[in-house]
């Protein structure tokens, strides 16, 4: 049983470190997913790598804060 | 190319770390019950391979295949590049292969009987679930780019050079640059998972396949800016 908990554990960990975080990146794609399903540009894909970029920065730094602030 | 670099370097990442598992536990306890764990593991790991493999090839349609796959290894990737990151700006301790052999050694104390439970589970136990990652990165990037056998030529390849050498130092890899690994395997996974599943969504990419190595640009770039932000200091 605690092998099973362990291994269900590791695989939600394969995707979810931050659940704020994740959640954001679900909506970006989701988004990403209403519009380039709809409007078919060229290189539009890059709006997505970019939004998922700045949430990166925003995430990280955010967490760092957050561990500075509690040691 | 890049199927093959991207499950090469991640399983080499994994390998490492559950080669420091099964060579605390057989350096401590001896090597029978702890090699049979392994054994076991990487069986139910192929099986694993075997089975989500094929049904991902053969089952799923190419558009939702990248789509779904593509949102996972986009959220996988993040994951690993968001680690990255605060290990190179020092917020969280960089991965220490000596200090998990340590921790792992502490773990068990007592004597091995013959037929050792505690050093068999313990070496299932790593390899399967550092095994796990592997699996993930294998069937998705190989089902995804429609390299499967690339892909698991990759994880293979860096199992058996990982066991191999650890076959000759008997101790923890510990002077391989993980850290630095798990970085270029986060921006590699996320700019790849990206690619695939943006095409998933129905949209293409100038140059096709290329456009992947400017994404890798813009994630590794905000992975530095994120860096340089978080290193720079708080004014008073």
């Amino acid at each position: 049983m605690k092998f099973i908990r362990a291994a269900a554990t590791e695989v939600v960990g394969l995707f979810v470190g931050d659940w704020l975080q994740t959640i954001v990146s679900i909506a970006i794609l989701g988004f990403g997913w209403l519009v380039l399903s709809r409007i078919h540009v060229d290189g539009l894909g890059f709006v997505v790598v970019v939004a998922l970029a700045v949430q990166l920065i925003y995430a990280t730094t955010l967490e760092a804060r957050d561990r500075v602030r509690r040691s | 190319m890049l199927t093959f670099g991207a499950a090469f370097l991640g399983s080499a990442v994994e390998s490492v770390e559950a080669l420091t598992i099964v060579l605390a536990v057989g350096l401590t306890r001896g090597w029978r019950s702890p090699l049979y764990g392994t054994l076991v593991a990487l069986v139910s790991l192929a099986i694993l391979v075997t089975i989500f493999g094929q049904l991902i090839v053969t089952r799923v349609p190419e558009s939702t295949l990248k789509l779904i796959i593509g949102t996972l290894i986009v959220l996988f990737g993040l994951r690993w590049l968001h680690k990255a990151v605060l290990r190179s700006a020092g917020v969280i301790p960089l991965h220490d292969e000596n200090k998990s052999y340590a921790e792992t050694v502490s773990e068990m104390s007592g004597a091995a009987t013959r037929q050792d439970w505690i050093g068999f589970t313990i070496a299932l136990k790593g390899v399967f679930l550092e095994g796990f990652e592997v699996v993930f990165i294998v069937v998705a990037v190989g089902g995804t780019s429609g390299g499967l056998p690339i892909a698991v030529a990759g994880g293979l390849l860096a199992m058996i050079v990982v066991a191999a050498i650890g076959l000759v130092v008997r101790k923890p890899l510990a002077r391989v640059p993980e850290n630095t690994l798990k970085y270029a395997v986060g921006v590699i996974l996320t700019s790849l998972g990206t690619f695939w599943a943006a095409e998933g969504m129905g949209t293409t990419w100038p140059l096709d396949f290329v456009s992947v190595l400017g994404i890798g640009a813009v994630y590794f770039g905000a992975s530095r800016v994120a860096v340089m932000l978080i290193r720079r200091p708080v004014p008073a």
